[in-house]
């Protein structure tokens, strides 16, 4: 047993809090979110030169092909940003998606340019959000010689404006396939939503789209089971995320307890204030341990799927309630668009709900430990 | 990160073999028991003499406490069989920590880090060997939270201590060879330096007791009218007791940490497997899904919480607030377990089930919601401390102590 970072990532945890506390420090992080910036291209370009983005895909495909602990490393100082835009919903969701569905063909002609970012790939599963198993997946692919036409919406689509290519999940006579529709097609459009969405979540109207046969990843009908196999590498990262947003919001609330003083005192002195902040770091560490464990799991080869469920379950749920308990301390200061609480907080409802709310990862993890008996 | 709990390396297979061996032997005569918790309602003789006996099998060999020296009856061994020890006593549902009731745990590293030479060499070998067992003394009838207000006295007089006062919630059935107790060495002193700690033999002239009869077994309170104990058994200097007790309360915080599985959830998994209800199993309910889906991830961060601080502590890396962290979750799961057992068992949850160990009975668990959020501190006295240990309203965060020897590879 060990659990403390290796040397290296110790390095690596320093490297990317340097970046984003000279990149990205809070002040421009709310500035982002008050002009509806869901992605700074200069920012994703020095990422991607960094090598941030392909942590996870094989060196032969132009990545850095390392573990998942390595990558969360990365992620977890992002999402103490947070850091808005398609690190992870491209370069590790994307670029897994097309690793664990791709030709090799495919590969070599997505995976590299991920890396490099030059293409980013962003996934739309369900078509409303409501859910996230295949039944969600409603739109209906029309066959046609030359390949398919893709007709509807898909809602919720994270990054959806700053992607070059969607992968997008649609019904194909039997099963489900992913076809990768080029985001400059006529036909494509994509409105970003409003109101307390993430301002990199928008909507994608496909509208008589064509998808060559050549984009249709791996076999058609055959896209879920690749989805699940990649969904099972990504979304520990994203947990990732998660706890160092929790991380982030726990550090300036502690902070705020000693600085702000009322009555006379610092508010940290006061025991109901405390209560909030005991109930932060429970669910930080909560989400932290779990996710810890999980890539540990991953990383080493033992059985993983249920913890990957249950990861993102606490995770999600963490870092919601994270900033509940923290909007509890900061009160009317905290409620302040300039204020760092509310970036959070907005993108602490976003990642709730990303590849699978609590309940529903909850479910999952259930019927993947207990199987349950088809009974009509 | 490496969160294997079995050290796999040629000489931990070897030494695994060993210590299966070892307590296949050893545990063959009970075999039929059903073992009972700490602080039992449903101990009795036969359990008590085959525990009592094992702890000084285990303790003979130094395996109570690997990691301490073998001169004051440790193991000399290192953090990895520590592991493997845990492991393999774990499967019979015991620890290393509570063969039977002695208070060793908490008692043995106060001594080991503030007792002179002479006196770790007098009370450390039959601590650590199971030959006798103790309490600890802390809680007093005017507050058990409030512990600097100690008011148990030791006043010295000549070479002695003459110790007054009376200690509550203390204890188990079987009464101990020795007191672990803090007491008030200077009434008249400043707070926080008028304490001191003081190891009291049991078979002392002056010393009665009352057992109390509570929801989690039996407590005691214990009187002290004159007894007279030599000054050699005060242990980390006189007015100094706020100091050892940091150590002291460390441990007692859980910032001990454990490598423990959790029986009860096993259990109540395999009862919803074989539990029919309304014609079907209810492991197949939907809503008993949803509320076992809370049970096991509760249980789960508990665990990786005490592998957590386990882990800082044999690394010599204390981790600030998460042993009282790990204790307040645990206590309010344990209330949140409970209540989902009603949910799902009903009635069922408040009959006793004999036939099973009583750390994963039903009935225990619901009892233990209520009953053991208080041990050793209150909830809201866990809060005060994580907020002291993050440093709330405060310039920094207090440190927690190193409280054990041992390898510093963890
Ligand atoms: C199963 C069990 C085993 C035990 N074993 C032992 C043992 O082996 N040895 C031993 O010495 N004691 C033992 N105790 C006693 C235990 O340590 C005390 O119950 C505990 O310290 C609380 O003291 P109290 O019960 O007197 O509550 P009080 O101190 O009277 O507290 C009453 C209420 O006031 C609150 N309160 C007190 N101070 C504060 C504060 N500063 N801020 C906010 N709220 C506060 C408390 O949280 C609580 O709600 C045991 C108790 C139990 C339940």
């Amino acid at each position: 047993m060990d659990l403390a970072l290796t040397e290296d990532q110790a390095m690596l945890k320093r490297t990317v809090a340097d970046f984003m506390k000279r990149e990205a420090p809070p002040t421009n992080i709310t500035g982002w979110l008050q002009g509806g910036v869901g992605y700074v291209p200069e920012l994703f370009q020095t990422a991607a030169d960094l090598g941030w983005l392909g942590m996870l895909v094989p060196e032969a495909y132009g990545g850095a092909g390392l573990g998942l602990s390595d990558c969360a490393v990365i992620f977890e100082e992002l999402g103490r940003g947070p850091l808005p835009g398609p690190y992870f919903s491209s370069g590790v969701l994307g670029a897994a998606v097309i690793a664990e569905g791709g030709s090799d063909e495919q590969k070599q002609r997505w995976l590299p340019a991920i890396c490099q970012g030059e293409e980013i790939a962003t996934l739309a599963i369900n078509d409303r959000g409501y859910s996230w198993g295949p039944g969600s997946v409603e739109m209906t692919a029309t066959d046609r010689p030359e390949g398919l036409t893709l007709n509807g919406t898909k809602m919720f689509v994270h990054d959806a404006a700053a992607a070059t290519v969607l992968i997008c999940a649609v019904r194909h006579g039997d099963g489900i396939s992913l076809a990768l529709v080029d985001m400059n097609q006529p036909g494509v459009s994509v409105t970003p939503y409003k109101g307390l969405a993430s301002p990199s979540l928008g909507e994608v109207r496909l509208d008589e789209v064509h998808v060559p046969r050549s984009a249709i990843l791996g076999e058609p009908g055959q896209g879920w089971a690749a989805l699940e196999r990649a969904l099972i590498q990504a979304i520990p990262i994203l947990c990732a995320y998660q706890v160092g947003g929790c991380q982030e919001v726990l550090d300036f609330t502690v902070e705020y307890t000693r600085s702000r003083v009322v009555f006379g005192q610092p508010i940290g002195r006061f025991q109901r204030v405390q209560d909030h902040v005991v109930d932060l770091v429970n669910h930080l560490d909560s989400a932290r341990w779990i996710t810890n464990e999980t890539i540990w799991k991953l990383d080493t080869g033992n059985e993983a799927i249920s913890s990957v469920h249950e990861a993102k379950a606490v995770a999600s749920d963490g870092y919601y309630h994270a900033c509940n308990y923290a909007h509890m301390v900061f009160a009317g200061p905290g409620t302040d668009y300039s204020h760092p609480l509310v970036a959070h907080m907005i993108q602490s409802r976003s990642l709730y709900q990303y590849l699978g709310n609590p309940l529903y990862h909850k479910r999952m993890m259930m019927d993947y430990l207990f199987p349950r008996a088809l009974r009509s | 990160m490496d969160f294997a709990m079995q050290p796999d390396s040629e000489e931990m297979q070897v030494f695994r073999r060993e210590a299966q061996e070892w307590f296949a032997e050893a545990m063959k005569d009970g075999a039929h028991l059903k073992f009972s918790a700490n602080w039992s309602t449903r101990e009795n003789e036969e359990e008590y003499e085959f525990r009592r006996n094992l702890a000084r099998k285990v303790g003979a060999k130094g395996w109570m406490f690997p990691v301490y020296p073998r001169e004051y009856g440790g193991g000399g061994l290192t953090v990895e069989h520590q592991m493997v020890l845990e492991n393999e006593i774990g499967k019979y549902g015991l620890t290393l920590e509570h063969i039977f009731y002695t208070l060793a745990r908490l008692a043995v590293p106060c001594i080991f880090t503030w007792g002179t030479e002479e006196q770790k060499q007098a009370f450390l070998p039959p601590l650590m060997t199971g030959e006798v067992g103790c309490w600890q003394l802390l809680t007093e009838p005017q507050g058990g939270s409030d512990v600097a207000n100690a008011q148990t006295t030791a006043i010295k007089d000549g070479d002695v201590y003459v110790v007054n006062g009376q200690k509550t919630m203390v204890g188990s059935i079987h009464y101990p060879d020795f007191f672990w107790t803090l007491v008030n060495t200077n009434p008249q002193g400043a707070r926080h330096e008028n304490l001191s700690w003081i190891y009291i033999p049991g078979d002392l002239p002056g010393i009665s007791r009352s057992p109390l009869n509570l929801l989690m077994g039996r407590k005691n309170t214990v009187f002290f009218d004159n007894v007279r104990v030599p000054e050699f058994y005060l242990v980390g200097g006189e007015n100094n007791g706020w100091k050892v007790g940091n150590t002291h309360l460390e441990l007692e915080h859980s910032g001990g940490g454990s490598l423990g599985e959790d029986g009860l959830v096993k259990h109540l998994i395999q009862y919803c497997e074989e539990t029919e209800s309304n014609g079907a199993p209810l492991l197949e309910d939907p809503d008993v899904r949803d509320l076992l889906a809370d049970v096991l991830i509760g249980s789960h961060i508990s665990a990786l919480w005490g592998r957590r601080n386990w882990w800082h502590r044999y690394a010599h890396r204390p981790h600030g607030y998460g042993g009282t962290q790990a204790r307040y979750y645990s206590r309010m799961r344990r209330l949140v377990v409970a209540e989902r057992l009603q949910q799902i068992l009903g009635y069922h949850t408040l009959i006793p089930n004999f036939d099973v160990p009583e750390a994963i009975d039903f009935e225990h668990a619901a009892r233990q919601g209520p009953g053991t959020l208080h041990g050793g501190g209150t909830l809201d006295t866990d809060r005060l401390i994580m907020g002291r240990r993050m440093g709330l309203g405060r310039p920094t965060a207090e440190q927690a102590p190193i409280t054990t020897p041992g390898s510093s590879e963890a």
